[in-house]
């Protein structure tokens, strides 16, 4: 049996559907209980639901044998895990915003506030900007408005949240959709297993997106 | 004026002594128990199968310069703990037993007959864990390096006595190792004329089996859709020998084809062995690519998420040390190792523990020479004293 560990919120509906599509499906009675671990109808599949940063850390240990996280917390958490399927699913942008189209230039240091501080961390070094960096765990778009930061790092659906809060992208850092991942053992352990789930994923991606394409 | 200070502040105080001298540093851990001696086992299953390949056991200091990792490692040296020698030249708890093998290869032993066959089960050190499940900053390597031989035979003795480790701690049923040849990637980067960074990014696509990714990286280079498709499918795909044949469907510059005649003597060598079962071909192992220059392989046990064990030719090494010489080598992993079989309980290695006879008796010198016969019977025995506990 594999174990597949998936990101609750943002990502779920549409990971489910997508495996759902790939022939693996929870049933809808086994959906709509509020347990975290439910097993497909064939039995061949076991899902687990976590948080999204949680994801890497139950994949990397091999309690769950592949995963589908999205890649913006693999940005940040840079777990040792093979990456052999992009899911296009839950597109978001990973941005820097202030309320300025331009970043404070002459402020001898920027404080960036972010849920992301790997990430905005490495972004700055590579531009040589010193930075403070402020971690919350949410509403990250307030900072600037209160003062506590110059700028945000932050995702970005549709960027609704950042105008309302008087918020515009100064840059784009990168573009995160929803991957699977898989533990490094169990791609050779459970090689056979794997490989099915893997092209069974990757034909219903292939599917949905030509079927997005003849829509446009 | 003294300040005595009050009652329950001293208290504090040792509360917070107390706390300090309980825990122990990260990465660190105990054994006691079923798992120490089972650990005790596993380490000596390993060494005894090693010495019955002829290989001697060596011992490696523990304290070694810094810079002998940094020529054998390279940038994972700088994972170890360093400090500094009274005369200020820098030290480090060894990350590493190779490197001082190697060391030792070409100058301690560079006289003796070739080939040399070292073992040892030894802790290293690393201070920065590299991942989330290595999170031991101290463990040990149970390691042979077969030193002065470049043949097919050299590197199949190294999988045959790996793969008997294995069956011997009756994992014969849950374990898998795969094997590759770096120079089949090397020919690759060679003939689409990579430069550093291209080729670095094109391992981690390679090493993450990011197939997507990987075709979209070699369209900008100069190599056909058929390339592209199969080459992407190779990395993904782990096999018997019909990957090599399909690799040798599309991979035809010299150095890469070279190396895939060379993984199928070795897999040949793996059949006639009766090992094809629990053996693999997995192209895709690109790990610690500047270290090795031939056969590598990697060793997988059912219910670790991470590897116990890893290997490979390193024929660069030791000429860092002014002699150089081809060399093979593996180490297995005794934390993970005992780790498996405590989880599994299905080892019987340890069964001796709980037998023992127990000598008592009316507090006298009668115990001892009573003692002193069944040890010299080979018996296991526990004195009954009394407990202080009871005092």
């Amino acid at each position: 049996m594999l174990t597949i560990a998936i990101a609750k919120g943002r990502l779920q509906g549409e990971a489910l559907a997508l495996l759902a599509r790939a022939g693996v499906r929870a049933s809808e009675m086994a959906l709509t209980t509020r347990r975290l671990a439910i097993e497909d109808e064939s039995g061949e599949y076991r899902f687990v639901f976590v948080k999204p940063a949680d994801v890497p850390v139950y994949v990397e240990h091999g309690i769950a044998d592949c995963g589908v996280v999205g890649r913006d917390v693999l940005l940040e958490s840079e777990p040792d895990l093979l990456l052999p399927l992009e899911l296009g699913i839950g597109r978001v942008r990973l941005v820097v915003a202030a309320q300025n189209e331009n970043l404070p230039g002459d402020a001898g240091i920027l404080r960036v506030a972010t849920k992301f501080p790997r990430v905005a961390a490495a972004h700055f070094a590579a531009k040589g900007i010193p930075v403070e960096m402020i971690q919350l765990s949410g509403s990250v778009e307030l900072a600037p408005q209160l003062g506590l930061a110059d700028c945000i790092v932050d995702l970005v659906e549709t960027g609704r949240t950042l105008s309302e809060n008087g918020l515009t992208i100064v840059e784009e850092i990168a573009e995160s959709t929803g991957r699977l991942v898989v533990n490094r053992a169990s791609y050779q352990l459970k090689a056979a297993a794997i490989a099915r789930l893997i092209d069974a994923l990757s034909e219903a991606v292939k599917a949905v997106k030509s079927e997005t394409q003849t829509k446009q | 004026m003294t300040n005595p200070l009050p009652a329950n502040n001293r208290q504090r105080v040792f509360c917070f002594m107390s706390d300090h001298l309980s825990k122990i540093p990260n990465g660190m851990r105990y054994y006691t128990g079923a798992a120490a001696s089972l650990r005790r086992a596993v380490e000596d299953c390993a060494m005894s199968v090693f010495d019955g390949w002829s290989f001697e056991e060596v011992i490696m200091p523990t304290v070694d310069y810094f810079a002998l990792f940094e020529r054998g490692m390279g940038a994972e040296a700088h994972r170890a703990f360093r400090f500094t020698d009274s005369d200020g030249s820098l030290l480090a708890l060894r990350p590493d037993i190779t490197s001082s093998v190697a060391r030792a290869a070409a100058t301690l032993l560079a006289d003796r007959p070739r080939p040399l066959r070292l073992s040892y089960a030894a802790p290293v050190y690393r201070q920065s864990q590299k991942s989330q499940t290595e999170w031991r900053r101290e463990s040990t390597q149970l390691g042979c390096e077969l030193i002065g031989a470049r043949s097919d035979l050299a590197d199949l003795e190294m999988l045959a006595i790996a793969a008997e480790v294995l069956q011997r701690l009756g994992l014969e049923e849950s374990y898998c190792i795969t094997i590759n040849n770096v120079e089949v990637f090397n020919g690759i980067a060679e003939r689409l004329e990579l430069n550093e960074a291209a080729r670095a990014r094109m391992r981690a696509l390679i090493d993450t089996r990011d197939g997507v990714e990987l075709q979209r990286f070699m369209d900008a280079y100069d190599t056909t859709a058929e390339e592209r498709k199969v080459f992407s499918r190779l990395t993904r795909l782990s096999g018997k020998r019909e990957i090599i044949d399909l690799a040798r469907g599309v991979i035809t510059n010299p150095r890469s084809v070279a190396a895939l005649d060379a993984l199928e003597t070795v897999w040949l060598g793996i059949e006639s062995l009766g090992l094809s079962k629990t053996f693999e071909i997995d192209l895709g192992d690109l790990a610690a690519l500047d270290y090795y220059t031939g056969l590598v392989f990697k060793i997988y046990v059912d219910g670790l998420g991470a590897r116990v064990g890893r290997g490979g030719r390193y024929d660069h090494l030791t000429e860092n040390f002014g002699r150089a010489e081809p060399a093979i080598g593996f180490v297995l992993d005794l934390d993970g190792l005992t780790e498996v079989l405590v989880r599994s309980g299905r080892s019987r290695l340890d069964e001796h523990v709980s037998r023992y006879s127990v000598i008592k008796g009316p507090g006298s010198e009668d115990i001892f020479r009573e003692a002193a016969k069944r040890r010299a019977a080979g018996e296991r025995i526990r004195i009954e004293l009394q407990s202080s506990d009871q005092d």
